[in-house]
């Protein structure tokens, strides 16, 4: 994923590589912003102004590597920049402070200890979608990337701009929001989450 | 990796670290540990909360990956793309 070095492509291979190597993600892409903008002319927005830029900056891309998450970075920094400034979400949640907040494991375990993974299988995907929604954007990209893209740590870490170390803690966090959140979904649904089995 | 078969009978009730088991655990489920077969079949064979921890985590994992239905992409979208890079080549 070399940015740095400087490609001359003929147009030919121009065509080849958007073609054949960054066309194919569009579904993942878009599924991506979705997730991200909630709506689906902002989801296209973005998708589109990822793959011009794409092919604008495609000499700093190398051939033959990471497409999707070349790709994939792009897009979350211009949904950083442009599509988050825009639009009329709140401010900018300051993350370190919400990581901090949710920093204890002990807490985290007492509320989601008593989730049985038997009622997570049996809701429906609307409350599973829901649930990870409901995420600071933060928290849930990191579920995104990781668990529906399958993305490495290390990819996410490029993707992310972040270091390992903090895609896994802030991995392990956002998992217990999203914990959190589902076992509310289970109580509604009647599953008796604080009893032994 | 089916682990239900382990037996609960020796398991112990209170983990000791569960902040640093549960994060391994979950690198272990995300595919970022190397060789932890053996370490994880030992792992939840004796401490309940990890055998726990592990299989929620793991249905969670699967409910996400089967049941977030992907949103589908608006026709025009790939062709739109196309005529635009035209228009830029």
């Amino acid at each position: 994923m070399s940015e740095v070095q400087r490609r001359k492509y003929s147009q030919e291979e121009k065509n080849g590589i958007f073609d054949g190597e960054f066309m194919p993600h569009i579904d993942s892409m878009y599924n991506f912003a979705y997730r991200l903008t909630f709506d689906e002319d902002d989801a296209k927005d973005l998708v589109q102004d990822t793959y011009l830029k794409a092919y604008r900056f495609i000499n700093s891309f190398e051939k033959g590597t990471n497409a999707k998450a070349w790709l994939f970075r792009i897009l979350k920094n211009s949904f950083i920049n442009e599509y988050r400034r825009k639009s009329k979400q709140p401010a900018k949640v300051d993350y370190q402070e919400v990581e901090t907040y949710y920093n204890s494991d002990d807490v985290d375990y007492q509320s989601t200890s008593d989730m049985r993974a038997d009622s997570v299988k049996d809701m429906l995907g609307d409350e599973i979608s829901n649930a990870l929604n409901s995420l600071a954007v933060d928290f849930r990209t990191v579920i995104i990337l990781c668990d529906l893209e399958g993305f490495t740590y290390e990819e996410m870490s490029k993707i992310l701009d972040i270091p390992i170390g903090t895609v896994r803690s802030r991995l392990h966090r956002a998992r217990n929001l999203l914990k959190e959140k589902l076992q509310g979904y289970a109580k509604n649904m009647g599953y008796n989450t604080d009893e032994e089995e | 990796m089916d682990m239900n078969e382990e037996s609960s009978e020796a398991r112990k009730l209170k983990c000791g670290d569960t902040s640093k088991c549960f994060e391994l655990l979950e690198s272990i489920l995300d595919g970022e540990v190397d060789n932890s077969k053996d370490m994880l079949k030992e792992k939840l064979a004796k401490c309940q909360p990890c055998f726990e921890h592990f299989h929620l985590e793991q249905a969670i994992r699967d409910v996400l990956k089967n049941k977030c239905t992907k949103q589908a992409v608006p026709n025009e979208l790939a062709d739109s793309i196309r005529r635009q890079i035209q228009e830029i080549k």
